[in-house]
């Protein structure tokens, strides 16, 4: 996503591109048109009345855990730096059931015992603690409105290469289509329109795979292409070494335990018994969706030392200009398409999380409940989306600083309160607390330090990589310095819910 | 058995806290900085997957076998790569289209465990993460908090 806002699109104003972006938006009308009469309240309107399928979820799930990163910037990631870039969606193979084992069955029961709808709700509920509630929630604006401002201009860009729009309009046009039927069907549209976007998504990723492997004469022979030139880019940690890479796949693979837009949809389940096949469905739809990012980025790289292609300019052109020269232009509309649809499913989720924080759990947090949520949760919609919005026209690079903590600021102040809070009896409300505000301290300093290049850790190391290991040991140690309150800690449904 | 699983989570933290430690060395990181990340990053994921899994203090055996055989799997693979020489230039051997070392991490990392993680899950489901007697007391569960909330009011 970053790689994606550091530079324009090639220009994609032909006839096709057009045509089938059109099509594709005009589905995603009709879909949230039809979702949007079934929103009747604010459970509708945030956990989508609790009533969605298997299917659905595993669809929306993905649809939501991808943003234009997987099919932009990503790309332009691993022709940069080779396989060190795939050690960010690696964890994929395991990360769906590790949540379905940690998390899944225990939100959703904890959806069904107490009608909760958010994830601070579920810290809250834990620790029967309104500070760590409203610590989560904070922790969780902050980062949505950074991922909201990022995708938001990265859907711009895209807007602006298929419509020749200008790069503002782009802007401003994405935000109203998705505020639409956000606003109006909130995650009940969404996620109905995400069942058809991470579709558009699988297929675009899937036919775009075939085109990858055939314009390089097969993986054998683009590997023998690629070695010949750069020995360490085929590599197992690509141009980046093995902390750097290893260090990906800890923060993607643990840190998938503490996405707020991922997790909180486990509520949305009408049927908890489903959950059987949930981690083979996501894994499955997930590992099809993720082909694209590696093989257009490898495929690229190939075309470029054989001789065939120019090397890039920038890296994020990777994607536009392997589907501009190797694929029909019907595919590349698809593909194009497919992007939209990641950043427009991901921008629906950080919204629906995002006015729930607002509306919900800062409410609560102050011992105050809201008493129209699903009209309140409307207007704090538009107002997130707007401030958004204006963050991404306004704040040229800032905007790519703001999105490059959500996933460790997430990571860092959920994973250990909730993740492991509600698997060990052991952890207390000063651990949880603790471990929170530590995430948020260290994120935002570490991040901003680096930014204004004040400081910067060593090469290969993260600040997401470093607030999440740290946030786990603060919990871990707080918890056992405060180990005599743990016991007195938990209601008993709340109890029954991490026993059964 | 919860007690065991968890101290596994706690070094499997500590172990990556010390790979990231590493990093920090004057003169660039140490040899044994990955190794470390390797290892504890694995073991994290697959203790929580315990830890999670886990009902009322114990894991059947299957689950056992299932998380110690995925950590040996994933994390082996890692410390393959590590310490295997590297082969990836020209007439490098490849394994399924990729040089050795990287199809090793690919591969075992990233394709095996789709086949048996999802497995495991949902052939347990009903004997070891769910049942419909679980699923009535959460219900009953509901019931209660209901009728209190209302008392409360």
């Amino acid at each position: 996503m970053i790689a994606l806002l550091q530079s324009s699109l090639p220009t994609l104003t032909q006839p096709k591109i057009v045509g089938v972006a059109l099509v594709y938006f005009a589905i995603v009308a009709v879909i949230a048109t039809w979702a949007t009469r079934r929103t009747k309240n604010a459970n509708d309107f945030f956990v989508a009345g609790a009533g969605i399928g298997l299917w659905t979820l595993a669809i929306a799930k993905m649809a939501a855990t991808l943003s234009g990163f997987a099919f932009i910037g990503g790309p332009g990631l691993v022709y940069t730096i080779g396989i060190g870039a795939v050690f960010i969606i690696l964890p994929g193979a395991i990360s769906n059931a590790l949540g379905a084992w940690v998390l899944a069955k225990k939100m959703r029961l904890l959806g069904e015992v107490r009608g909760l709808i958010t994830v601070p709700d579920a810290i809250g509920a834990r620790y029967r603690s309104r500070a760590a509630q409203g610590l989560s929630a904070v922790g969780i604006l902050i980062a949505v409105v950074g991922y909201m401002a990022t995708n938001l201009l990265a859907l711009g860009l895209v807007i602006d290469a298929i419509f020749g729009t200008g790069l503002g309009a782009g802007i401003w046009i994405g935000t109203a289509i998705i505020l639409t039927y956000s606003v109006a069907g909130g995650i009940l549209a969404g996620i109905y329109t995400d069942v058809f976007q991470g579709s558009v998504m699988a297929i675009a990723s899937a036919v775009v795979f075939f085109f990858a492997l055939k314009s390089g004469g097969g993986m054998d022979h683009l590997s023998q292409t690629i070695m010949q030139a750069d020995a360490k880019y085929l590599g197992p940690w690509g141009t980046i070494g093995p902390v750097a890479a290893i260090s990906f796949f800890f923060v993607f693979g643990v840190g998938s335990l503490g996405q707020p837009h991922v997790i909180h949809k486990f509520y949305m389940l009408k049927d908890p018994r489903q959950l059987k096949w949930y981690p083979l469905l996501m894994t499955v739809a997930l590992a099809v969706t993720q082909l694209l990012y590696v093989s257009v980025g490898v495929a690229m790289k190939g075309l470029v030392v054989d001789g065939a292609l120019l090397p890039l300019v920038k890296a994020d052109q990777a994607t536009p200009t392997f589907l501009l020269h190797y694929t029909p232009t019907l595919v590349a509309g698809l593909v194009f398409s497919g992007v939209a649809a990641a950043i427009m499913a991901t921008v629906n989720s950080f919204m629906s999380v995002g006015a729930a924080a607002l509306t919900h759990d800062l409410p609560v947090a102050f011992g105050h409940r809201v008493t129209n949520e699903l009209r309140l949760g409307r207007i704090s919609t538009v107002v997130l989306a707007v401030i958004a919005a204006g963050v991404a026209q306004v704040s040229g690079t800032l905007v790519a600083f703001l999105g490059i903590f959500g996933w460790g600021l997430f990571a860092s102040t959920t994973v250990p309160a909730l993740a492991i809070g509600l698997n060990w009896s052991g952890a207390t409300r000063a651990g949880a607390i603790a471990s929170i505000a530590t995430g948020l301290g260290i994120t935002l300093a570490g991040e901003t330090l680096a930014y204004f290049k004040v400081y910067s850790l060593p090469t290969g190391l993260s600040v997401s990589g470093l607030s999440l290991i740290t946030s786990l040991l603060v919990f871990f140690a707080v918890s056992r310095l405060t180990s005599a309150t743990a016991a007195g800690q938990i209601d008993p449904d709340i109890k029954l819910v991490m026993e059964v | 058995m919860k007690r065991l699983v968890l101290t596994l989570v706690i070094v499997s933290c500590v172990t990556v806290g010390i790979g990231y430690a590493g990093a920090f060395f004057p003169g660039g990181e140490p040899s044994w900085s990955p190794w470390c990340l390797a290892i504890g990053t694995n073991g994290a994921l697959m203790s929580l997957m315990a830890l999670g899994a886990m009902r009322r203090g114990s894991l059947p055996c299957t689950l056992v076998l299932t998380f110690v055989g995925m950590f040996l799997l994933c994390a082996g693979a890692f410390v393959a790569a590590l310490a295997l020489p590297a082969n990836e230039g020209v007439g490098g051997a490849l394994l399924l289209g990729l040089p050795l070392r990287t199809a090793i991490v690919l591969y075992g990392v990233g394709v095996v465990p789709i086949f048996i993680l999802p497995f495991s899950y949902a052939l347990t489901f009903d004997s070891n993460t769910l049942s419909d007697g679980d699923l009535e007391r959460v219900r009953a569960a509901h019931a209660e908090f209901v009728r209190r909330a209302g008392t409360e009011l």
